[in-house]
Order: structure tokens, then C-alpha cells, then sequence
């Protein structure tokens, strides 16, 4: 047998041929037809397969690889692995905090062959660039970073510049869209990813794990409520010059934050550029002496512990010796008074005497039930511990009493009044938005019935005590004046000219006790007192307006109905919003 | 003679087949690999088109943002337009925007 043509074929294909022809004629050769282990045509069928196979799995393989392979994919929005982190929104959606794509810029001196024409263009397009760090790169003699944190938009002004040896690598960068807006609440994170601040820290774990799907961690803030209490915070700021201030909005039966601002505050995007005095979360990390705030707590623990009822007197005639203590009234009734007259006086004496009635033991144990012997339960880490007495002698008990005598943050204060006003359970404070419905089961600190007692004593307190400002149309509004004087280390005393002014609001105070229920504090550090307030800088008169106002403005966000009954009690006019007396 | 067995120009005409079958395979994987490479690019250069768009719309989202700071809004709100936040009188509901029509005062 002969193959067709030979002479007209390259002399490789010959060759190719005959190794073929050889192969497949060996078994001839071989004479081992019939005996299957030395048939040459079996083991060459048997390589073949093994090769078919080895190819289809190949081809399997390769056809996979082509198909669904994710090489290639994405690349124009790739974040900085390690360092990403989840956005942050309010409750409602809105942006509060992300990651966003920026630009690291680098210079290739060699690339460069006239580097003042380099330099000058980069400094005119970038005002804010590191000369020092420029020029270091422009003389050294390798690539080297320049500046980070070009948005795309200054990326592309310096592209469009056509430089030689510029060039851009994308990073991710957390950005702060509101800037001052909720910022001690929603804090900062460093440049590698790790919050340092704020909700950033609180929930470093959560913000960071969301962030490869971008799943945005809400907040329990509402912005439109944050919006209106730093309005008003800073209004009353403005007015009275307090060293500090602080504003708080909660749900009193979830523990939800749903407003926080503090007084200087800061931009997170330009942490570098603030003071610590800015950075200072004053709701959480700073401790104050509140005032008569605390009578609240001392009434309600009197109520709880059946001391005292609503209508029982106190002899605030004269100045009441407790310890070697004498006590003293800001505002002298020089009267008997019924419980609910010693709250709206905010009489020291009055308080003290119920005070001395609970004694030390109980009164501690409901300070503690109350969470004002620690930390204030949240996510924040800059929840502060108080200062508490160390032993709990009458004088304490009278100091403490009237808010004396004992530390605490205004986040810890929040946590309480919660717990007075929402049934009689110490519910943990969140930053975190919590499911609709959802009523965190607390700790009893006391019963619904002094619960709902201490609303209708606040509310007396704002129709006609110290608290009267704080009133707003038809929101029932119920609080309590707090005016602390700060203890001055120079005199060793407590001085009359630097206080802690603050107003513990809540509101509806109608209603059942599942009703929902808001609580609002506005605390000034050191405020002045003006012409207005005749130079008073009490809390009924710095703060309770202030609160007031807030409460005004946030109830239609948080579906607060008015009640047109109590409209037209609101609005007599000026005299009935200005407080009894001084506003202590 | 079985078909396996069976010559074709000498050749055995499994032996053909499997020549053919692996020269269609490699063909089929050549094809594959180019059409399919051709898709990817198209697919990858369409998934950068849309991780740049999603990047914009979120550079666009945090413009938003900036520009609509309550406290942005409201200082020219009032600086521009006199505006200054609701009063309670001012305030209209479901229920009462009766009223409001009729133009008595809100509650």
C-alpha cells in the first residue's frame, strides 16, 4: 500500500506518515494478535484514551475559565481592602457617613524633564498640596506619593493638566457628608478604616463587617430632629455664651437616640483642625453636678418607696439643718408646701426632708436601680462613669437630693428620666435604629404607678413652676429645671457665678403610660445670663425656653398630635412662659 | 471486517474519527475561548461603565447630602427667603385641612 502522491509531499509530513503507518501496522509486526496484554493496538487505544480524557478535561476547564471567569470584572471602584467601611445613614436613609472613591496622587522625577513647570502647575491646581513633601519627591529619584484624598473632580483638573510623571491610584476615603452636623454622635474614622469616635468606635465591628456589601448601618437618629435640637442649642449658645452645651432627644420606652448634640462642636472631616475641647462629647463623656434636676428622681423615689404621696407637705418655712448641713431655698416659699409645690418651687428644704425620710440606703439602691451610679448604658464609648458619694451619711443624702454631691453624664441623667417616664423601666440608650414596634424590656427601677404620677408632676412643673417656658401648644409638655453650681477649686466652695443650667423635658405627658413618650434635656455649661433674663442664667431660663422651642419643632416629625385644648393655655402670651421666680 | 477495524486508505476509520473529534473539540474550545474572551471584555468594560456610575451616583448621593445640611438649608432659607420654622398655628393635618380650605385657623 501506497499513499498518495509522496513525491509531492514535504519531507516532515513523509516523516509524520510513516511514524503513523509504522504505528498503526506494529501490532502486524508484533504477530500478538490474540493476545490481548501484548496488542500493541490496545495500548495505543488505551494511551489515546487517556489523552481524549486528560483533553477533555482541559477543554472543560478552559471553556469554564472563559465563560465564567472573574478576571477582568471591576476594577473602576475598588476599595481599599481592609479599610472599608459601611456607610452610615439616619432612620430614615439619609447619608450620614461614607466611603467614597479619592485619588492618592504620585510623582516619577524621572519621568519629569522640567520639574518647576511640574511644581508650579501642581501648586496652582492644588492650593492645599505639601509643598515640603512636593519638593522631597520632585529631588528624590523614585515615584513617590504627593498628596491623598483628591475627589475625581480635582483628579481630573490635574489630569487635564497633560504633566509628565503625575499619577493617580484610587482610594476609598470616609467622608462625613453633614460635616458638623450630628457629629459627636456619628464621630470619625482614621485613615486605615478604625473608628476613633462616636458611632464610628461604638460600632466599628458592625460598620465594618457591612462593608463589603454595602449595607448601610441606620442610626437611631432622626436628621430632622438632630437639625432642630442644634438649632436651637446653638441659638441658646449664641445667646448665653455657656462654656458648653449639651441637647438630647430620646424615645423614653426604646432608649433610641434620636437627636445628640454637643456644644463646641467639630467638622469630621477636618479632625485634625479641631481642638479636643470640640471633640468633647459632652452628652457622654463629660460629668456634671445637674441640680435640682435630680429632685425628679428623689420625688419619684419617695412616691415609689410611699414616703411621701403628691399631696403630702413639707415645712419649707425655714432653712432646714441636715447634717452639718443647712439647707437653704433659692427661691424662699417661706410656707408649707405639698410635694408637687416642693417640685414646681424646686425647694431644696422640701426636697431634703423627703430626702431625709428615704434615707441613705434606699435612696442609694434607687440611684443605682436608676443607672446613675455608673456609666450610662450605650454603645458610645465615651460613656462616662460618675462620681458618687462614698459613703451615703445625711449629708450626702441631702446634697444628692437636690443634685448635689454626685456627677453624672447628661447621657446617664437621659437614662433615668427615661426610666421615670415610660412605666418605670431603666431601658439601655442605643444609637442603633431599632425595628418598628420594638420596646427593649428593661430593667423596673420603679412602678408604673410613680410613673405615671412623675408625668403629671412635671407637667404641674410646666403649667405652673419653674418650667413654664419649656411649654409648647398642645404637647403637654412636663419637665423640670435643673441649676447646678459648679464647684470652684480657687474658693474651695461652690461658686454662685459658675452653674449648670439644664431643663429635663418630656413630652406628651397625656396619655397612657404605653403612650409614646419623648424626653428632651438642653444643658448649658457656665451660661451668662443677659438682659433678657434679667441676668439670670438659671435653667427655667436659659434652657427650658430652648427645650421648649425643640420640642415645638420636632413633634410633627415624631407624630406628636396636638391637643387644641391645651393650645390656647399656651398662648396667654410672654407671662405665662416666663418661669416662677428665678428658674432654679 | 467490524466498522473498527475498517481501513481507510489504510488508516483505521476510528482512528479518523477520533482525529476529527479532537480536531472539532479544539476547534470548539478555540472558538469558545475567542468568543467568549470578546464577551468578557465587553462584559468587563460594561461592569467598570457601572462601578464608575455607582462610584458618581455616590459621589452624587454625598453632594446631596452636603448641600441639603439642615443647617445649610435652613441659614438660607432664612437669609433668603424670610422663612422660619413652623409655627403651631401654621400646622395643617389630615383632619383639619378642612379648615384650612375654609380658612379658619389650625388648631
Amino acid at each position: 500500500m501506497s499513499l498518495a502522491h509522496p513525491s509531492f509531499e514535504a519531507p516532515g509530513w513523509r516523516w509524520l506518515k510513516a511514524r503513523v503507518w509504522g504505528l498503526e501496522h506494529a501490532f502486524e509486526r508484533a504477530r500478538a494478535a490474540g493476545k490481548a496484554e501484548d496488542d500493541t493496538r490496545i495500548r495505543i487505544f488505551f494511551v489515546l484514551t487517556l489523552f481524549a480524557v486528560a483533553f477533555l478535561v482541559l477543554a472543560v476547564g478552559a471553556t469554564r475559565a472563559a465563560l465564567f471567569s472573574d478576571a477582568g470584572r471591576g476594577g473602576g471602584y475598588v476599595g481599599a481592602v481592609g479599610a472599608a467601611r459601611a456607610d452610615l445613614v439616619d432612620r430614615n436613609g439619609a447619608m450620614l457617613a461614607a466611603d467614597l472613591l479619592h485619588y492618592g496622587l504620585y510623582v516619577d522625577p524621572r519621568e519629569i524633564w522640567d520639574a518647576d513647570e511640574v511644581r508650579r502647575a501642581l501648586r496652582a491646581a492644588l492650593p492645599d498640596i505639601n509643598r515640603q513633601r512636593l519638593e522631597k519627591v520632585l529631588r528624590g529619584e523614585r515615584r513617590g506619593f504627593v498628596i491623598a484624598g483628591l475627589t475625581p473632580e480635582q483628579r481630573a483638573r490635574v489630569h487635564a493638566l497633560g504633566l509628565p510623571g503625575v499619577s493617580f491610584e484610587p482610594e476609598e476615603r470616609r467622608v462625613y457628608p453633614l460635616g458638623r452636623t450630628a457629629a459627636h454622635l456619628i464621630g470619625f474614622a482614621d485613615t486605615g478604616g478604625v473608628g476613633l469616635a462616636g458611632a464610628e468606635r461604638a460600632l466599628n465591628d458592625v460598620i465594618r463587617a457591612g462593608a463589603p456589601g454595602k449595607a448601610a448601618v441606620p442610626l437611631s437618629i432622626d436628621l430632622r430632629v438632630q437639625a432642630a435640637l442644634e438649632d436651637e442649642l446653638y441659638k441658646a449658645a449664641a445667646e448665653f455664651q455657656p462654656r458648653g452645651a449639651v441637647g438630647v432627644v430620646t424615645n423614653v420606652h426604646t432608649g433610641e437616640i434620636l437627636g445628640l448634640a454637643s456644644y463646641p462642636t467639630y467638622d469630621p472631616n477636618q479632625v485634625a483642625k479641631a481642638s479636643d475641647d470640640a471633640k468633647l462629647n459632652r452628652a457622654a463623656a463629660s460629668i456634671y453636678e445637674m441640680g435640682s434636676t435630680f429632685k425628679a428622681f428623689t420625688v419619684a423615689i419617695g412616691l415609689d418607696t410611699g414616703v411621701a404621696t403628691p399631696s403630702s407637705t413639707f415645712d419649707a418655712r425655714q432653712p432646714f439643718q441636715l447634717g452639718y448641713r443647712t439647707i437653704k431655698d433659692y427661691h424662699a416659699a417661706r410656707k408649707i408646701l405639698t410635694l408637687v409645690e416642693v417640685f414646681q418651687h424646686s425647694s431644696n428644704i422640701g426636697t431634703a426632708k423627703l430626702a431625709e425620710s428615704i434615707g441613705g440606703e434606699r435612696l442609694s439602691k434607687y440611684f443605682a436601680d436608676l443607672g446613675l451610679t455608673r456609666p450610662a448604658k450605650v454603645e458610645l464609648m465615651e460613656s462616662a462613669r460618675p462620681l458618687t458619694p462614698r459613703k451615703w451619711d445625711m449629708d450626702a443624702v441631702a446634697s444628692t437630693s437636690f443634685g448635689h454631691g454626685m456627677n453624672v453624664s447628661p447621657l446617664a441623667v437621659t437614662s433615668a428620666m427615661g426610666a421615670l417616664l415610660n412605666g418605670g423601666y431603666l431601658v439601655p440608650l442605643t444609637i442603633r435604629k431599632l425595628e418598628p414596634g420594638q420596646r427593649p424590656q428593661g430593667q423596673r427601677a420603679i412602678s408604673e404607678q410613680t410613673s405615671l404620677q412623675m408625668l403629671q408632676i412635671m407637667r404641674a412643673n410646666v403649667i405652673g413652676g419653674s418650667g413654664k417656658s419649656a411649654n409648647a401648644p398642645g404637647l403637654s409638655v412636663g419637665g423640670k429645671t435643673g441649676t447646678g453650681e459648679k464647684y470652684d477649686p480657687a474658693i474651695r466652695g461652690y461658686s454662685t457665678q459658675r452653674q449648670v443650667s439644664s431643663f429635663a423635658a418630656v413630652f406628651p405627658t397625656s396619655g397612657p403610660v404605653e403612650a409614646d413618650r419623648y424626653f428632651v434635656l438642653i444643658l448649658l455649661d457656665e451660661p451668662h445670663g443677659t438682659a433678657k433674663t434679667y441676668g439670670y442664667s438659671t435653667g427655667g431660663w436659659v434652657a427650658a425656653p430652648a427645650a421648649g422651642r425643640v420640642i415645638d419643632r420636632i413633634a410633627p416629625f415624631l407624630h406628636v398630635k396636638r391637643e387644641p385644648d391645651l393650645i390656647k393655655v399656651v398662648g396667654e402670651g410672654s407671662v405665662a412662659a416666663a418661669p416662677l421666680g428665678d428658674g432654679h | 471486517m467490524s466498522l473498527i477495524d475498517r481501513k481507510i486508505r489504510g488508516f483505521r476509520l476510528i482512528d479518523l474519527v477520533a482525529l476529527g473529534v479532537l480536531a472539532a473539540v479544539i476547534l470548539g474550545v478555540y472558538l469558545a475561548k475567542t468568543i467568549a474572551g470578546r464577551e468578557r471584555a465587553e462584559i468587563a468594560t460594561v461592569e467598570k461603565q457601572i462601578d464608575a456610575e455607582k462610584a458618581r451616583i455616590r459621589l452624587l448621593q454625598a453632594e446631596v447630602a452636603h448641600l441639603e445640611q439642615p443647617a445649610r438649608i435652613e441659614a438660607l432659607s432664612s437669609a433668603h427667603l424670610g422663612m422660619v420654622p413652623v409655627q403651631a398655628r401654621n400646622e395643617a393635618t389630615l383632619d383639619n385641612l378642612g379648615q384650612v380650605a375654609l380658612g379658619k385657623k389650625t388648631p
